[in-house]
């Protein structure tokens, strides 16, 4: 039961990005396509998965006063092994994800759930609620990503959706889109917990 | 275009043209957390300036003299992590023990700045960076000064936002809207206004 | 003392196990990755000049390389390609530059780019990339900088990356140019 309500707390109640607001330079960032926002997606919550468990695993052997060092060393290395297999696998999403790969060495989240949650908790739990912030990480990014493809551009997922005679609104794409689209987005979701 | 031209360049380029915050991403974490107040604001960004050139400084020669000499470009992200990490540490602790004014006013910000992506991001950037002569790339000056200028573009932004921010304060803004939305919203219309720094030549 | 050196210890059997499960990594990948690179130019180039070999070649200050395109069948010289680069507006653009033997350019290829999405980035668009077709040196300029003979209009919101595609073109056909004009003595 436990597992399940770690679970599922990630992508409503907790939401990283919506509720905690955490890691939103990625979600800004990459938000540009909706291709994009599922690889970022996928990158950071493998990382997160990865690292969620081994620092549950070894929390009985870390010193307190290193902890920080030691957590920022696993989550690296699993950075870096994604950085290098995308290169290897799917070099055009690769290419367009560019810095912030390695950039999510320093996402908020990864780090914040190392010293929040796992290592404070078993492997199990730690897993449910990787896979959960994972996914609520991903599924807001995906949100945003749709708004501003659909928006700038006139396609989601690379494939038109707007009208012939629609102009896509390009400051969607640019960086003022982005912060404006997550500003009413977040102030949709404010409206609605009051309604509550 | 001597080199007194060139560094007038970078700098227009890291602090208005390419600024960290509005147009490249980075660093947004301090950015809509730490701009609430004024003084705040302005601690964090000079602890921001001070790292980021610093960890320039390290990086380009940990990069030039261990890794690629030994092939081993493989690590860069975990060693220039570690490296800002450790360097946070080590400020932290020189100013704590000699500065005991200055650690009051900066002491609070300098752990946050381990996990501010412009940290790493310059230090990432600086690698392949190159001059407005489009053939070399940095050397170790131009890191270190491309490290300021951006921190310096950072803190400008920053402080930017804190100054409407105070003032955000006393007006009356929807209630759904308070706190974050209205803060992006703000800094999605500072973003626009930067991009029109975007078509100088320079 | 002993508890600081356990600490150190510790931290270093860390990065240990982390640098050896990279280099491992590293190992399996880049095999892959420089494979698939080699795979991709060599298929740019086929799509810029067809039916031809190509020669690799390089300059005689040893600066950079090119490839001389030669008929499949009648083993004459088609064009040249080569890679031109410069900074854009986030970084570097690299174009592929096939070149018939005239020295017009036949068509062009972005290679790497990491601008701005929505105006930089659209320079990978045919619509860009047309407009270089059939154009020779004079004409590889951004039509702002030179209004008479400019024939690449810049996109909208994008003059930077233009330009850095243009001239680092134009700039490459002339270090091309001159270097086949010593080789061969001033002949085509």
């Amino acid at each position: 039961m436990r597992f399940v309500s770690e679970l599922s707390k990630g992508i409503v109640k907790e939401n990283p990005i919506f509720v905690l607001v955490l890691g939103m330079c990625p979600t800004l960032a990459v938000s540009t396509s909706v291709t994009n926002a599922i690889g970022m997606g996928m990158a950071a919550t493998f990382v997160l998965i990865c690292s969620n468990i081994i620092i549950s695993m070894i929390k009985n052997v870390t010193p307190v006063k290193i902890r920080i060092p030691i957590y920022v060393v696993v989550i690296a290395s699993f950075v870096t092994i994604v950085d290098m297999v995308m290169a290897a696998y799917v070099p055009a999403l690769h290419k367009s994800l560019g810095l912030f790969i390695p950039l999510i060495v320093v996402n908020c989240i990864i780090l914040g759930r190392a010293e929040a949650f796992a290592n404070k908790n078993n492997v199990l739990n730690s897993l449910a609620d990787a896979i959960g912030m994972g996914a609520g990480f991903t599924l807001s990014l995906v949100i945003v990503a749709t708004i501003r493809e659909i928006l700038g551009a006139g396609t989601w997922l690379n494939i038109s959706v707007m009208p012939k005679t629609y102009d896509p609104m390009l400051v969607a794409i640019l960086a003022p889109g982005a912060f404006i689209t997550l500003g009413f987005l977040m102030a949709l979701i404010n409206m609605l917990k009051e309604r509550k | 275009m001597g080199y007194l031209g060139e560094i007038f360049v970078m700098a227009m380029t890291a602090i208005f043209i390419q600024n960290f915050v509005l147009s490249r991403f980075l660093g947004l974490c301090p950015y809509l957390g730490v701009s609430k107040k004024l003084d705040s604001a302005f601690g964090m960004g000079m602890a921001v300036i001070f790292v980021m050139t610093l960890a320039s400084a390290i990086t380009f020669l940990i990069r030039k003299y261990l890794l690629l000499p030994y092939g081993l470009g493989y690590l860069q992200t975990i060693s220039f992590i570690l490296t800002i990490a450790a360097l946070v540490q080590f400020v932290e602790m020189v100013i704590q023990k000699n500065s005991p004014a200055l650690y009051k006013s900066l002491g609070v910000y300098l752990p946050l700045i381990t996990t501010n992506c412009a940290v790493l991001g310059v230090a990432i950037l600086n690698t392949s960076q190159m001059r407005s002569d489009g053939i070399t790339t940095y050397n170790f000056l131009d890191s270190v000064l491309n490290g300021f200028f951006s921190g310096v573009g950072f803190t400008v932004v920053l402080m930017a936002m804190a100054g409407i921010r105070e003032r955000l304060e006393y007006s009356d803004v929807p209630k759904a809207m308070k706190g974050m939305p209205i803060a992006l919203i703000l800094a999605g219309i500072m973003a626009l206004a930067f991009y029109g720094f975007m078509g100088f030549k320079l | 003392m002993m508890y600081y050196l356990k600490l150190g210890v510790i931290l270093l059997i860390f990065c240990a196990v982390a640098a050896g499960v990279l280099a491992y990594v590293n190992g399996l990948t880049t095999p892959i990755i420089s494979e698939r690179k080699a795979k991709e130019a060599i298929e740019t180039r086929e799509a810029l000049i067809p039916n031809s070999t190509f020669e690799e070649k390089t300059a005689a200050d040893s600066s950079y390389k090119y490839f001389v395109a030669l008929d499949k069948t009648t083993k004459e010289v088609n064009g040249y390609t080569f890679v031109a680069s410069k900074n854009g507006y986030s970084g570097k653009v690299e174009t592929m530059v096939g070149l018939d033997k005239d020295f017009k350019v036949i068509d062009v290829k972005i290679i790497t780019q990491s601008e701005t999405p929505g105006l930089g980035a659209n320079c990978v668009k045919d619509s860009f990339k047309a407009m270089f077709k059939g154009l020779g040196v004079e004409n590889l300029m951004v039509d702002k900088d030179d209004k008479d003979n400019g024939k690449i209009i810049a996109m909208a919101g994008a003059t930077i990356t233009s330009r850095a595609i243009a001239n680092s073109v134009h700039e490459q056909i002339l270090v091309l140019q001159k270097e086949l004009g010593q080789n061969d003595g001033g002949g085509k």
